[in-house]
């Protein structure tokens, strides 16, 4: 089945997992999307609209019964025996139309739970897919807002949005499937409501739609820069700013008054109201009219109004029913958005799958990130196995990039990158990655205990196996210093660990999986020269007997690497031992100045 | 959600009598008094008009049961068409003078509230989480100016419910007893729901937290997982949080899914009964027709209201609350005061403490009996384990804390006695984490100092290594920093800053330098920086780097709140003694000394 949405993937689920074929086909639009998702669920769309129907038309029966009522007082001798038919009748409806509705509301609900599920599940699992270049471009905060507002929104969508919007059309609908019943005529006042109403409505709707977005924007504003004054608070008072502060604060806050006020004024003249206090006016003046000539009772009068009475409901809840399905397709959008995105690697299964030696060339690679200029260029260099390079240049010319086209986080722009002689492009995804790992900047530990982080490369690694790692990573010592030592659990609910810390567990992840290449990208810092000491050991440890790519701003790992390349704006400028750039790089020999 | 707005209660909080909040609120409200009585008005006019429409309608009903031709009825009708003009402009008007009042209110307590919180000293913020601050100055704020929305939305309809509520004594009070017997009932179903209504959705929001914090984890995570091809231990993990939350919410949505048809159901077998009851009245003569009908049709709109107030004490309290945290904000006391207003002309920048006694809490001393003389243009660093008190001086100097004894003087003032703003536009300061602005490099570098010219900028961020550093902003000058400066390197930050006081050419310079890890290329730049500053100012450097320490005039090593040693690097290392302990721990490494030496670990 060739399907243009079904995109590349790095990674794909279970079977029982997966998502339906009909959902993947239907991601170019919104709607369809969306309608696909729904379609899973029909029977419950089905029982909702059964329980809107019942519901209204049960609504109706009580003016209805109260005119015959009315009517039956009216005769003379009043029929006292009908008044209790009546009462009767309406008990018996209103609570069936109790159950009716609540089968509505229960659907919506059931619906909109099971499309927050299914959506975040699918969302989910388009990202576990998507290369590593994707999630390296794209922030986490992103993503989340997306996974979690987004995902919610789409819920509102359909409980409460739809059911109110479902529920209220046939509330509309029952006055005049009803009024005729007393004459044909009655329909005229709720059906130039029906037509008035949808007028006034999308006029409202699309004259509040830019406020709303503007005050939004507005607060958002006022919001950010208050977070930040209050966080820099000791630069404020450091640089004595408090007052121009205070005054741009001011400033920010008039303007979201000003915005707001204007929001306030647009819905303040709701005309959907207007609209039904006419028609209930019109309908009425009409009932009389059509009573003095003999053609209506007045029982049929009071129900008239009873059923134009009806009208209540949809005027109200339209003032946010119809602006939150907007708000769901506007998020289905942004959530569309990031599972459409291309991700150009994928698993290459057929790919090259050697055990890896570990000899790294680059052959005049160039990289850009998408829609800019190059971050490097023309990038010539060969590691043999077992070399250490270390890579040195002010933070932003590039370095870190570099390290992340030899584990194809990114594909070089122009140019071959070679692995063991084979184009990185041709390697097997998996194996490739197998044989280089990569310890980022910011290392990332799991909320789980000291143990799962080690071994969270090698679940099945035994408990000897997970203290070797951590003696050679000099790690073990710090980890026994804790009293649940390596069950003491990490993250939020438990231990936070220091940046040096941090890196040791990195380093002991990598010696238990024991790749051919490493990759080290290094900027902690060590507040203390002990702890300095065991971090240049862990590290020469880690670099023992395998490639290893070092970016670093330790002056010694540069003084002993076997190849230093000094890198500036993106180009190699300087490259060799430390003793050749010591005498021919100006730039490399001021490092070492005291 | 007024029931999670009560939890964070901090120590600042003070319980206002309840006379002391009204006149709080008063002062806040008394410059819209205009507006407030035109909207109460309107209340009274809107609910009049609610009220007016089934009474206008019975009452026909009464006339034309009687005479087919009443020609008052045809009035009556145009009665009705004036209570919808009357409803709809009447509300017209009430909104707009409504949120002119609400949205003045809020702008003016935010105003004051930040006004405040920016005059807190830095032991307010050293207690309180920014976070909570801004939340106080931004939600709390919106809360109680929805509470007064609140209280003119709920006034018309009780307006309503109020007349009606005397029309229907005054017409047959046994029947409106009747009516009234349903209320408690009423109150209960409605109490009831709100409480489960409320424990549900904790649940529910314990199950989505869960969800989305698996989902935080592993999205941050992902790159590790990829590298060791985890992708199925976190999709398990994920999948499981999220079958979760979907069973939890359900239950939630079933929860909040009865309340209408349960309330509906009620009122269905209210109106049944009264339709029987009152038709029995009617038929004994006790009711008109017209009012037995009045009774049906005002039931809704009598227990409307009524339904609202059930929920309404609450809401009053979560507003009042909410002002009550946002007086709190404004009234905190501080602990800086100023005795005096001098504004000194140009300092020449010596420093003199003596005796000086301080403390961050009670009990817990952190310098007495402290003396410390630093002369004009002198630069001293500042050495000591954590917690030696180092950084309390600098900070004392800067006047973001108060002392308890002693004296500080510059230029022979006494600080306490100083117009701070002045004192402080001479002061310059870098905080351990560099903080910038959203905004341009440019603008941040130019942020006390708004006038300088570009052209001066521009020659002081080329001089600083050549302008190195320039080269890795994509715009140069004009670089966007960010959020707090998010998008610079932690080393691009800190010359930011020292470039900022190199521009503001301050008379004294306090750097607490940070601890992050900069590339040696960026560090290079950050001494010269550095250099330039300290040739004109006299500085206090709360040293982290050998380079710093060792380009000071004077090192002062610090232990407990006291000066144990004090003289240039290399006579104090001479000495072998505290100094030479501390150069072991900390700046050891730092050395080209260790480069070489750490082959050996090879």
């Amino acid at each position: 089945m060739n399907n243009p949405y079904q995109l590349t993937s790095e990674y794909s689920l279970p079977e029982e997992y997966q998502v339906p074929q009909r959902v993947i086909a239907s991601r170019k639009r919104p709607v369809s999307w969306l309608l696909a998702h729904f379609y899973q669920y029909w029977y419950l769309g089905l029982s909702m609209l059964v329980g809107a129907i019942g519901n209204a038309s049960l609504a109706a029966v009580v003016p209805m019964m109260v005119g015959l009522a009315l009517n039956a007082l009216l005769e003379d001798p009043p029929a006292t025996g009908s008044l209790l038919r009546f009462a009767l009748i309406i008990v018996g409806t209103q609570l069936v139309r109790g159950g009716l509705q609540l089968g509505r509301n229960f659907s919506a609900e059931l619906l909109g739970q099971k499309m927050e599920r299914d959506i975040r599940h699918e969302l989910y699992t388009s990202l576990l897919g998507k290369s590593m270049t994707y999630h390296s471009l794209l922030p986490v905060g992103d993503v989340m807002a997306r996974a979690t507002n987004d995902v919610r929104e789409i819920n509102f969508m359909f409980s409460p949005g739809l059911n109110l919007v479902v529920g209220s059309a046939n509330f509309i609908l029952m006055p005049i499937i009803f009024s005729s019943r007393y004459h044909p005529a009655l329909i005229a006042a709720p059906l130039a409501f029906l037509v008035l109403y949808i007028f006034a409505l999308w006029q409202y709707l699309h004259e509040l739609k830019p406020i709303t977005d503007a005050v939004r924007k507005a607060f958002g504003v006022l919001n950010s820069r208050l977070a930040e004054a209050v966080d820099g608070i000791e630069t404020v008072k450091g640089m004595a700013e408090e007052a121009s502060e205070v005054r741009l604060f001011a400033g920010n806050a008039r303007r979201f008054r000003d915005r707001q006020i204007r929001q306030g004024d647009v819905e303040a003249r709701y005309l959907p109201l207007l609209v039904m206090g006419l028609a209930i006016a019109g309908g009425m003046f009409h009932a009389i009219l059509l009573f003095q000539r003999g053609l209506l009772e007045v029982g049929d009068i009071a129900a008239y109004y009873g059923l134009l009475g009806l009208l209540g409901f949809p005027t109200f809840v339209s003032l946010f029913a119809y602006s939150q399905i907007s708000l769901g397709i506007a998020s289905s959008r942004r959530i569309l958005e990031l599972i459409n995105r291309e991700t150009e690697l994928d698993q290459n299964q057929a790919g090259h799958k050697q055990d890896m030696l570990g000899q790294i060339q680059f052959l005049d690679v160039s990289y850009a990130y998408p829609g800019a200029e190059n971050t490097l260029e023309e990038l010539d260099f060969t590691i043999q196995p077992g070399q250490t390079v270390a890579i040195v240049g002010q933070t932003g010319v590039g370095k870190t990039t570099l390290a992340k086209l030899v584990n194809r986080t990114y594909d070089a722009s122009e140019g071959a990158i070679l692995i063991d002689e084979v184009d990185v492009r041709d390697w097997n995804l998996a194996a490739l990655r197998r044989g280089i790992s990569i310890i980022e900047q910011d290392i990332f530990l799991f909320s789980n205990t000291i143990a799962e982080n080690i071994a969270f490369g090698k679940p099945d690694a035994s408990e000897e196996e997970i203290i070797q790692a951590a003696k050679l990573a000099q790690a073990h010592e710090f980890i026994l210093s804790f009293s649940e030592g390596y069950d003491t659990l990490l993250g939020e609910r438990g231990v936070t660990l220091s940046g040096g810390q941090r890196q040791r567990l990195a380093l002991a992840r990598a010696f238990l999986t024991d790749p051919r290449i490493l990759i080290l990208d290094d900027s902690t810092s060590s507040i203390d020269s002990a702890t300095e000491d065991e971090i240049q050991k862990a590290i020469f440890e880690a670099a023992r007997g395998r490639t290893t790519l070092i970016i670093t701003h330790r002056l010694s790992q540069i003084r002993w690497a076997d190849i230093i390349l000094v890198i500036r704006q993106g180009r190699i400028i300087a490259r060799g031992t430390h003793e050749e750039l010591i005498n021919s790089s100006k730039a490399y020999s001021q490092l070492f100045k005291e | 959600m007024g029931f999670f707005s009560n939890l964070d209660v901090e120590a600042y909080d003070r319980e206002y009598s309840d006379r002391e909040l009204l006149k709080r609120i008063v002062f806040y409200i008394k410059p819209h008094r205009g507006r407030l009585i035109g909207i109460s008005i309107l209340l009274i006019l809107i609910g009049a008009a609610s009220a007016s429409l089934p009474l206008v309608i019975s009452n026909s009903i009464d006339r034309l049961a009687v005479n087919k031709d009443d020609s008052l009825v045809t009035l009556l009708i145009g009665l009705v068409m004036l209570a919808a003009l009357i409803n709809w402009g009447g509300n017209w008007l009430r909104r707009r003078m409504t949120v002119r009042v609400v949205s003045n209110i809020v702008m003016t307590l935010r105003t004051d509230a930040f006004a405040s919180a920016a005059n807190h000293d830095l032991s307010f913020y050293d207690k309180y989480s920014s976070g909570r601050v801004v939340s106080r100055i931004t939600s709390d704020t919106r809360e109680f100016g929805q509470l007064i929305l609140l209280i003119t939305d709920l006034g018309a309809q009780m307006v309503q419910a109020l007349i009606l509520g005397v029309v229907l004594v005054s017409l047959e009070y046994r029947l409106f007893l009747y009516v009234m017997g349903f209320l408690p009932v009423v109150f209960f179903i409605a109490r009831s729901f709100r409480k489960a209504a409320r424990k549900v959705t904790r649940e529910g929001m314990r199950a989505m937290a869960k969800v989305n914090a698996t989902i935080k984890e592993t999205v941050s995570g992902i790159a590790v997982a990829k590298n060791f091809r985890q992708e199925p231990k976190i999709f398990s993990d994920f999948n499981q949080a999220n079958i979760e939350s979907y069973r939890i919410n359900v239950r939630r949505g079933f929860v909040l899914s009865l309340v209408f048809p349960v309330l509906n159901a009620l009122g269905g077998v209210g109106t049944a009964m009264l339709v029987y009851a009152g038709g029995m009245s009617a038929v004994q003569g006790w009711v008109t027709i017209g009012s037995w009908y009045l009774f049906v049709v005002g039931l809704d709109r009598f227990f409307f209201p009524v339904l609202n107030l059930a929920s309404f004490w609450a809401q009053v309290q979560a507003g009042l609350s909410a002002a009550e945290r946002v007086f709190a904000l404004i009234d905190a006391d501080p602990a800086v005061v100023q005795t005096g207003m001098f504004a000194p002309e140009r300092l020449s920048g010596r420093i003199q403490i003596e005796g000086l006694g301080f403390r961050y809490v009670e009990d817990e001393w952190v310098f007495q009996d402290f003396d410390l003389n630093i002369a004009p243009g002198e630069n001293i660093a500042l050495v000591g384990h954590t917690g030696s008190g180092k950084s309390s001086i600098a900070k004392l100097i800067a006047r973001f804390y108060e002392f308890q004894s002693g004296k500080i003087l510059v230029d022979g003032l006494d600080i306490r006695e100083l117009d701070l703003t002045a004192y402080r536009k001479q002061l310059g300061v870098i905080s351990q984490i560099p903080f910038l602005f959203s905004g341009t490099v440019a603008e941040n570098i130019q942020y006390a100092y708004a006038g300088s010219r570009p052209d001066e900028i521009i020659r002081l961020a080329r001089e600083i290594g050549e302008g190195e550093w320039l080269e890795t902003l994509p715009e140069g000058l004009d670089t966007q920093v960010g959020e707090r400066g998010a998008h610079l390197s932690m080393g691009q930050r800190q010359l930011v800053a020292l470039l900022r006081v190199l521009i503001q050419n301050p008379a004294i310079f306090i750097l607490d330098e940070a601890t992050a890890s900069i590339d040696p290329f960026t560090e290079r730049q950050i001494q010269q920086a550095l250099d330039l500053i300290l040739r004109d100012s006299t500085s206090i450097l709360i040293a982290h780097r050998l380079s710093t320490v060792k380009s000071a005039d004077r090192i002062i090593v610090i232990d407990t709140g006291r000066i144990i040693e004090e003289g240039t690097h290399e006579s104090l290392l001479g000495n072998n003694g505290y100094y030479a302990e501390l150069y072991n721990t900390y700046f050891r490494h730092q050395s080209l000394a260790y480069v070489e030496e750490s082959g050996k670990l090879l």
